[in-house]
């Protein structure tokens, strides 16, 4: 059998250029594939990162916009605003001799007031990426030809 | 030969080796020559780009900085709650404007400018100046507009997020002026919802986030948590979730903001109406030392602080009153002389002192506020029309030096009360130990004369009367509520300067003379013990002619009182005395306490009673 190989080859040495190069291309090929495995995984971590630091900037920006929504509730309702209303609602604070006070056995006042516990603090973000890191080539070459036409 | 032919020799076979095939094939090698030279020449151009770029400073320092930076994170304030739950120091988000100087151009820094200063009402030529400066010399890519303040410097612009909102939307415009550079990044800053309420007792907290006065001040540490130090990365599959700080601990005060408020409403009345340069009201739960209100004015507004630091570099008590604002309390300091003498069995209420009008102690001749002589007077009589020469000779001569400093001592005048606010101070006394101490300043120390308290000592001191002789100790913050939990601190007894039958015995004194002398305290339906001051102002040549400070401390309801209040009225104008300007205030501050309180009133005090 290998001589009957080796005598095949005899007669068609470019069998043995074709063989050299299908091996070369297949280790290409395998080489490719890993270096595309590599490549996708690293995309996808990539990704995830990317989603991870946009998650982390939303979330950022959502307990600002919580904070901001809370100081404007408080704002609303401060005891000011609110004898205002209820005097422009025909109300007035009452006085001693206006109220009747009313003994009820087995009355419970509700507790007080508890404080809610502070809530994680999200990491402030330090300003916007610089543009060194967000222009591309592309919108940098735009930039300068827009530039040189005078257009911002 | 053999090897080319014999590669070459499929395709030949194939029939393909004509002329067009090869121009067809040299068309395709020419093409993705063409195609990798653009693409070679494109990673050329950015290498250049990056390297000699407008930007290669900024990536050269990140480069020597390796791929992340190491930035302090500071977490967000605790919040500040009144009792019921108000909402009074919270934390809103400020904007920096910060400007990538590598991004400017003639015509942003014209516009940026230009808008800045119209939007803002700030000079453009100073705008202008530093958007031209030359940054780059100094090695600054990236600076944050300031702003000129006459008395504190150069300050950071901080937008509020309305007029961030109005620059975002011009940046988001094409059509809009060109602000390429301008970045607006954001900061947390603190907010005070109510403005001035209860301003004196919340502090202020400046740009960099630290407390000072008040609240913030004492409990800055808790409040701000604990900042980190993390590492951020720009590169995204080195991103990691970063841990939260420690956040700052929340708080609720003892405050009530319905009492504060009736508090801080009744004494802008009273100044405006006896027209007084400043004043305190304090009210405070006797029985737990618990502070309800604290109104001071001229009013504080947290968010606005800037004006009250260059006031506060005067005088140091200008931002707490409350407790750092001493002065001599008069009359007022005769329920702690009378508790004194009663709580030793010096005297009995009903002891008869006949009031020639004069008395000499340590050679320095005392006389009554009216220079006048009250012949045989009880001690009711002798707290009821407030008689200087009696309680000089109550305390000379039936309590005695030794006994009267150690009185005042266990009350805890001339000693810091602790209460939980920053900036408190001590008051001045002079025992007998002092080398300054002479024998006349135990006569006049007896009608609170020579003596000085803050309001905070002084209730303090009053609140252990109407407490059953004991005292507590005044604090602000009702329960602290961090991520471990929940602690509630419980009241702290300072004391039991005198007996619980000294001081029945003095609240019923107090009542019945301000039923008959002092009607203008009194309150429909509830029993109320109260004693009017009206007190010198020492200069530096003597005691001021013409302005005095007038004052008012009274608890109830009695028999057993759950408030306590304290008005001290500075320099009024329409009258310098307490029994007019203060009492008034008193009594209307009392009746909306008893209704905020829900107090029911005493069915044996008639409801037309009121003066």
């Amino acid at each position: 059998m290998r001589k009957a190989h080796r005598q095949a080859f005899r007669q068609a040495p470019w069998r043995i250029l074709q063989q050299t190069t299908s091996n070369t291309l297949l280790g290409l090929v395998a080489l490719l594939v890993i270096a595309g495995m590599y490549l996708a995984v690293n995309a996808r971590l990539a990704d995830a990162g990317r989603v991870l630091l946009g998650l982390e900037a939303q979330r950022a920006d959502l307990m600002r916009q919580s904070t901001n929504l809370g100081a404007q509730l408080a704002d609303l309702t401060t005891p000011q605003r609110m004898m205002e209303r209820a005097a422009s609602l025909g109300f007035q604070p009452a006085h001693a001799k206006d109220l009747e006070y009313v003994v009820i056995d087995g009355y419970v006042p509700p507790r007080g007031f508890d404080a809610p516990p502070p809530i994680g603090s999200p990491v402030m973000p330090s300003g916007s990426l610089s543009p060194a890191y967000t222009e591309t080539l592309a919108d940098w070459t735009l930039r300068m030809v827009e530039l040189l036409r005078g257009v911002r | 030969m053999n090897s080319r032919r014999g590669v070459l020799s499929p395709s030949a076979a194939l029939g393909t080796g004509s002329v067009e095939g090869h121009g067809f094939r040299r068309g395709r090698v020419y093409s993705v020559m063409v195609g990798m030279a653009v693409v070679g020449a494109g990673l050329v151009a950015q290498l250049i780009r990056v390297q000699f770029g407008p930007y290669a400073p900024v990536f050269d320092a990140r480069a020597r900085a390796g791929n992340g930076r190491l930035e302090r994170v500071v977490p967000e304030r605790g919040l500040i709650f009144d009792r019921d739950g108000t909402l009074l120091a919270t934390n809103g988000t400020m904007y920096y404007m910060e400007i990538e100087i590598r991004q400017l151009n003639e015509t942003s820094r014209r516009e940026i400018a230009s808008v800045l200063s119209k939007l803002l009402v700030l000079p453009m030529d100073d705008l202008l100046a530093q958007l031209t400066y030359d940054w780059a010399a100094e090695g600054q890519y990236r600076i944050r507009l300031t702003r000129e303040d006459p008395r504190l410097g150069r300050l950071p612009i901080r937008l509020d997020p309305t007029v961030a909102g109005v620059l975002r939307d011009f940046l988001a415009d094409p059509l809009a002026p060109d602000l390429s550079g301008l970045d607006l990044v954001p900061t947390s800053s603190r907010h005070y919802p109510n403005g001035t309420l209860a301003g004196h007792i919340l502090g202020i907290v400046n740009q960099e986030g630290e407390g000072f006065f008040g609240v913030e001040g004492y409990y800055d540490d808790w409040l701000s948590g604990k900042s980190i130090t993390v590492e951020r990365t720009f590169i995204p599959p080195d991103a990691r979730l970063e841990p939260d700080p420690p956040a700052g601990v929340n708080l609720v005060l003892t405050i009530d903001a319905d009492i504060q408020e009736v508090t801080e409403i009744a004494l802008r009345e009273a100044i405006q109406s006896t027209e007084a340069e400043a004043g305190q009201i304090i009210v405070m739960d006797p029985r737990n030392g618990e502070i309800l209100a604290m109104a001071a004015w001229p009013t504080l507004d947290p968010n606005n602080y800037e004006p009250w630091l260059v006031k506060a570099k005067d005088d140091q008590s200008a931002i707490t009153p409350a407790v750092a604002a001493q002065y001599e309390p008069g009359s007022t300091f005769k329920i702690v002389t009378m508790a004194s003498a009663l709580s030793s069995g010096a005297v009995q209420p009903n002891d008869v002192f006949v009031d020639t009008g004069l008395i000499e102690v340590g050679g320095v001749p005392i006389r009554n506020w009216d220079y006048g002589a009250w012949g045989p007077q009880t001690m009711i009589g002798c707290m009821r029309y407030s008689l200087n020469v009696c309680l000089a000779w109550v305390a000379s001569q039936k309590l005695g030096a030794s006994s009267f400093y150690g009185y005042l001592t266990e009350f805890g005048v001339g000693q810091l009360s602790g209460i939980d606010l920053a900036g408190e101070v001590a008051g001045q006394l002079r025992t007998p130990r002092h080398p300054e101490w002479t024998e006349s300043d135990l006569g006049t120390n007896a009608f609170g004369q020579g003596v000085s308290v803050t309001p905070i000592q002084l209730i303090t001191a009053a609140a252990a009367v109407a407490n059953k002789g004991v005292m507590t100790q005044p604090h602000v913050v009702r329960e602290i509520a961090s991520p471990q939990g929940t602690y509630r601190p419980k009241p702290v007894v300072l004391g039991r300067p005198v007996t619980p039958e000294a001081a029945h015995m003095l609240t019923q004194m107090l009542a019945e003379s301000l039923e008959g002398e002092t009607r203008k305290a009194a309150v429909a339906g509830y029993q109320l013990a109260g004693k009017t001051g009206t007190a010198q102002i020492p200069g530096e040549r003597g005691y001021d002619p013409k302005w005095t400070i007038a004052s008012f401390v009274g608890w109830g309801p009695l028999p057993d009182p759950v408030f306590i209040v304290v008005v001290r009225l500075d320099k009024p104008t329409t009258s310098p005395w307490g029994s007019v300007v203060a009492a008034p205030v008193f009594q209307e501050v009392v009746e909306r306490l008893v209704v905020l309180l829900q107090l029911p009133p005493n069915p044996a005090v008639p409801m037309a009673l009121g003066g």
